[in-house]
């Protein structure tokens, strides 16, 4: 019984939008679908097994869409499984495509993830339709601002993070928002929505759809020997803790460090900071990238809002963080997470156009969802083995 | 038996149909049903891939009908709400002449022994259509269209969208903690529950202590204080949708009760301004009175109308801010 | 490629069926939680990985399944999971799951409360949202539609249905998870009205609110937990088509397609548990299994006596286990179902230890 290596050998996403009239619900899903096989150069029958996720079914009123996308995913005849863990789905979608192909049961398994939620309306559906909704900037901007207070960040760092991640969202031809224009001053003019959270620091609703295909050893070595470089999985977890008890932490939740150092072990990575070229983490709110930096120990407790200001997180910095633009830049809910894994996934596969990230090696990629109890990680590579044992 | 909440969730949604459905609908609204080539094959209704091979199809429609036979059905004896008619019905498969798929629809064939397989059937119209399913009112026996009321013509442009306005309705019963609860709150009281295991306090209607995973109930029962601290809080600016009801930023703070390990979140304030907020103030509990009670629509936090400051000087610890939970 | 002999089931519980709970979900899980713990004969804390699975518009709520983890003992954070499928396609995940290898155990559940709204208002919503959602299409008009297809075909005749009803319900009464039980004559339950011609009142399963947890561990930590694991030797599930006019309704392919894949044919059945909520199902469905005439359906009186949705095919699961470690079987199945007309299906093969 052994963990057999999984790689990541097809990517594809639809162009995020604040709404995609264009299209069929099971069309967003299709074509992010149809890029992915594309990229995989390979085709619907190649497929053994869908894991499609997304988040909760109240976003388009649609219940259990895994029933009604079985013929758009090519899925008729074949398994079709559907995940949904908040807002770290994406994430665990990934994670569980790729548990299809370790166990050596499946090899070439597509994993769709997906929000239309134009259709229907976010605030609605996260407070089930009842008066005074929070939002989920609400139900944050205390831990925000308890992050701010205890690392004592400097106000700005937010609105750094907001333009940093719209910058280069410019870079990403998929991106919903594409601010050129964004600066701190613009951001920090922006209507406050959630104290101290404001509109330009807060991530869009978006239509959106990604997905990945993942092959075994085989298959990556194959796509490898033709030129195409895969991404190598070099471990994923995840974890998840109640919402409400006393001393709890939300803002250094204990599954955010577990996971990591979970996930961490698996690579083989023990300086997550020196180890890890780049990452993508799920900030739908500025003040989340310090803070995750810190909940993952890449950077120690106080000093993850430094990095972001020395520019370290920059694109040109030393630790990029969402080179796509993030969460900040396109939030298809269900989809964020998988984007999160597959832009990690493209940096080291070199994929990544305008975002690229210069002779990325180990990419990090991280979903949360829920009151931050909720996470999926994983770690790609260009190699299986990149720290030379 | 406990008691009950009714709660309704409700929605209008609006969905874009697409290049394929989308022509299906426009053409409904011309008295016309589409269905799309897959092979040799016609699908009808049309869907955008084959769904052996789940590749795409070409925009090759075919018009079908309008008069088809019925492959099964099914007598719906008492409609539901969301049902195509208000008296009883069929529900069929239908093929229509033409296509090598059956759309399912309702058959107003008027009893259930007019109602047989391979019996022929064709589309009654509403006489006003807007690109919809529903464009089609039913389906009844016989060779020849109708249409019901006056025709008001097909779309003047082609349908993109359409609406769907998913209403449910849940009774949800409310656990004996809850009520134990809401019987504490309408006295002006918090409930709490102490675990005994791990000693940690939650609110009356939790239940269990989620860490040490144990039921949690009568006998765990104190109660709370109603004098606290605002240890954290977020002002939120109020998004209209279907249900909202505020109109102004509200402030949700974070209260930390005197002398008991707890945090009520995301509570509302009294006589305190928004700009006046921050943490440290010392707040108590304010209830309404019977008559306020009775003007009060029913809200979240019940009897309780939310924290108003005390006057003492505020808490200063570093620390507060960090209780969110 | 990984011994498929090497995940067992170690313990399980079930909730009692009923037609209305004054309980939470949550409350459910926690005590099944328990139950399935203490029956496997070890701690949430043991645990090393969960997976739920639940329904949101079942639970009235978008989110439901979040505070379900308080039923966990989520503390130190556990890796977890989710599906918005029944139970049993939970379990699936955690099986897959403990094939990497690096962990040991597992505790599954389903859990819903189908008590709270009227069934034929939500099943709808997980239609084709623009051909079938709008026209209110509910679960039981599909049934119906297929039970007749199933009756002009001549594979089974609506006596053969209220067989069916009667004995499930008369085999129900010797369980102490069925709600709906009796002895119901045949002919009387033929000369009622019906509900969705062809269906009558009998033909359809109850509603239900229940949950059920099930522990399943890897090989060594399976047999050093358990002194009759119940194994997992066959585990797959395959989907159709979605639009019922496409399909043909008096088949059942994806059955028969994990069926093979889960080894079904490869030494006899001796119980079968399958989620045949309708009446007319069961015939279908053992012929998809390819299941002889000689192999007893559903004698826990199936969902047929108890159906909570989103745990139905998991209790079916429990009921097929119960056969082997209880019962002195040596091979079973359950099986479990998703959609309109049996669009998804899922088959899990279940063996004792040779004897």
């Amino acid at each position: 019984m052994s963990h057999q290596p999984c790689a990541i050998v097809g990517i594809g996403q639809t162009h995020h939008k604040k709404a995609r009239r264009d299209v069929s619900f099971a069309g967003l899903v299709r074509e992010a679908a149809q890029r992915a096989l594309d990229d995989a150069q390979m085709t619907w029958t190649d497929i053994d097994a869908v894991v499609v996720g997304k988040a909760p079914d109240l976003f388009e009123g649609v219940m259990k869409p895994e029933l009604y996308l079985s013929d758009a995913l090519g899925a008729t005849g074949k398994p079709m499984f559907r995940v949904h863990t908040a807002g770290s789905v994406g994430g665990t979608t990934g994670i569980v495509a790729s548990h299809h192909v370790e166990t050596g049961r499946f090899e070439r398994v597509l994993a769709v993830a997906f929000e239309k939620q134009s259709e229907g309306n976010a605030q609605f559906a996260l407070g089930s339709g009842k008066s005074g909704s929070l939002g989920a900037g609400g139900a944050f901007a205390p831990y925000m601002r308890s992050y701010i207070a205890r690392s004592g960040a400097p106000l700005d760092i937010g609105p750094m993070v907001a333009v940093k991640d719209r910058l280069n969202g410019c870079k990403n031809p998929y991106a919903h928002l594409k601010l050129k224009d964004i600066d701190l001053e613009t951001v920090k003019a922006s209507p406050m929505l959630w104290e101290p959270v404001r509109f330009l620091e807060s991530c869009p609703s978006s239509d959106g759809a990604c997905a990945a295909v993942f092959t075994n050893e085989a298959g990556g070595r194959a796509a490898a020997a033709d030129g195409r470089q895969p991404a190598w999985i070099l471990g994923s977890a995840v974890r998840s803790e109640p919402s409400t008890f006393p001393g709890r932490d939300p803002v250094r939740p204990q599954g955010a460090v577990d996971c990591a150092w979970d996930v961490y072990g698996q690579a083989g990575i023990t300086n997550p900071r020196e180890q890890i070229d780049c990452a993508e983490l799920y900030v739908p709110f500025s003040w989340y990238e310090p803070m995750w930096l810190e909940a993952h120990d890449i950077a120690g407790p106080g000093e993850g809002w430094q990095m972001t200001e020395r520019g370290d997180t920059a694109l040109d910095g030393s630790f990029p963080v969402n080179m796509s633009g993030g969460v900040l830049s396109s939030n298809p809910i269900g989809a964020s997470g998988l984007l999160r894994f597959t832009e990690a996934a493209l940096q080291v596969r070199g994929m990544a156009g305008e975002h690229q990230v210069e002779g990325a090696k180990v990419a990090l990629a991280q979903a949360y969802g829920a009151a931050a109890q909720y996470f999926s990680m994983w770690v790609v590579s260009s190699s299986l083995d990149p720290f030379g044992a | 038996m406990s008691e009950v909440r009714e709660m309704t969730i409700q929605f209008p949604y609006k969905r874009s149909l697409g290049p394929v459905v989308g022509a299906f609908m426009t053409a409904l609204t011309e008295q016309r049903i589409l269905g799309i080539r897959c092979g040799d094959r016609v699908l009808c209704p049309p869907i955008e891939w084959d769904p052996a091979t789940g590749d795409e199809l070409a925009h090759d429609f075919v018009e079908v009908g309008p008069a088809g036979t019925v492959e099964s059905w099914s007598w719906v004896a008492q409609p539901s709400e969301q049902h195509p008619l208000d008296h009883p019905f069929a529900f069929a498969l239908v093929k229509l002449d033409g296509a090598t798929t059956s759309i399912l629809h309702a058959v107003d064939a008027g009893s259930i022994d007019a109602m047989s397989t391979g019996m022929r059937v064709a589309p009654r119209w509403k006489g006003t259509r807007v690109g919809h399913i529903s464009d089609l009112d039913a389906f009844v026996p016989g060779e020849t269209s109708e249409v019901a009321g006056d025709d008001t013509g097909p779309a003047e442009a082609p349908v993109e969208m359409m609406d769907y306005n998913a209403s449910i309705a849940y009774t949800l019963p409310v656990t004996a903690n809850e009520m134990r609860a809401e019987q504490a709150n309408v006295e002006g009281r918090f409930l709490g529950l102490k675990c005994p295991t791990c000693g940690r306090l939650y609110t009356g209607g939790r239940g269990f202590c989620p860490i040490d995973a144990i039921e949690l109930g009568e006998g765990n029962e104190v109660d709370l204080p109603q004098k606290g601290v605002i240890t954290n809080y977020t002002i939120i600016e109020p998004v209209p949708y279907p249900g909202q009801t505020m109109t102004e930023p509200f402030a949700r703070v974070m209260v930390l009760l005197d002398g008991a390990d707890i945090v009520l979140g995301y509570q509302p304030t009294i006589d305190l301004p928004v700009a006046d907020l921050h943490i440290g103030i010392r707040v108590e509990a304010v209830w309404a009175s019977d008559a306020e009670l009775e003007d009060l629509a029913s809200t979240a936090e019940g009897r309780l109308l939310g924290w108003i400051p005390t006057g003492e000087p505020d808490v200063t610890d570093p620390e507060l801010v960090n209780r969110i939970y | 490629m990984p011994n498929a002999d090497d995940i067992a089931i170690i313990g399980w519980s079930v909730s009692p069926m009923v037609r209305h709970t004054d309980k939470t979900e949550a409350q459910m899980l926690l005590e099944v939680c328990s139950g399935a713990v203490d029956h496997a004969g070890i701690t949430r804390a043991e645990i090393d990985f969960t997976c739920a699975g639940s329904c949101d518009y079942v639970a009235g709520q978008a989110f439901s399944f979040v505070q379900n983890i308080d039923a966990l003992g989520a503390w130190p954070p556990k890796r977890d999971s989710h599906v918005e499928m029944d139970g049993a396609w939970a379990m699936y995940e955690a099986w897959l799951r403990l094939q990497i290898g690096d962990i040991d155990t597992a505790l599954v559940m389903g859990s819903g409360r189908s008590s709270t709204a009227d069934p034929t208002l939500i099943y709808p919503m997980e239609m084709d949202p623009y051909y079938l959602a709008p026209l209110g299409t509910d679960a039981t008009s599909f049934a119906a539609l297929q039970a007749r297809a199933l009756i002009e075909s001549g594979k089974v005749t609506e006596r053969q249905m209220a067989e069916v009803a009667a004995r499930t319900r008369r085999d129900g009464k010797d369980s102490p998870y069925a709600q709906v039980t009796g002895d119901f004559d045949v002919d009387t339950l033929l000369a009622d009205d019906y509900v969705n011609a062809p269906l009558r009142r009998h033909d359809l399963p109850p509603i239900t609110d229940g949950a059920c947890a099930v522990v399943i561990a890897r090989g060594d930590r399976a047999r050093e937990l358990c002194d009759n694991p119940v194994w997992i030797t066959g585990f797959a599930h395959y989907t159709e088509a979605h639009y019922p006019g496409i399909r043909d309704l008096t088949v059942s392919p994806s059955t028969t397609l994990a069926a093979k894949a889960a080894g079904v044919d490869e030494r006899p059945i001796e119980v079968a548990e399958i989620q045949a909520a309708y009446t007319h199902e069961e015939a279908l469905l053992v012929e998809a299994l390819g299941l002889g005439a000689d192999v007893p359906v559903n004698p826990s009186g199936g969902p047929q006596a108890a159906n909570p949705i989103m745990a139905t095919g998991l209790v079916r699961v429990t009921e097929a286990a119960r056969q082997i470690r209880d019962l002195g079987k040596s091979r079973t199945l359950a099986h479990s179902t998703s959609g309109p007309c049996l669009q998804q299906n899922l088959v899990c093969v279940l063996e004792g230890d040779a004897k």
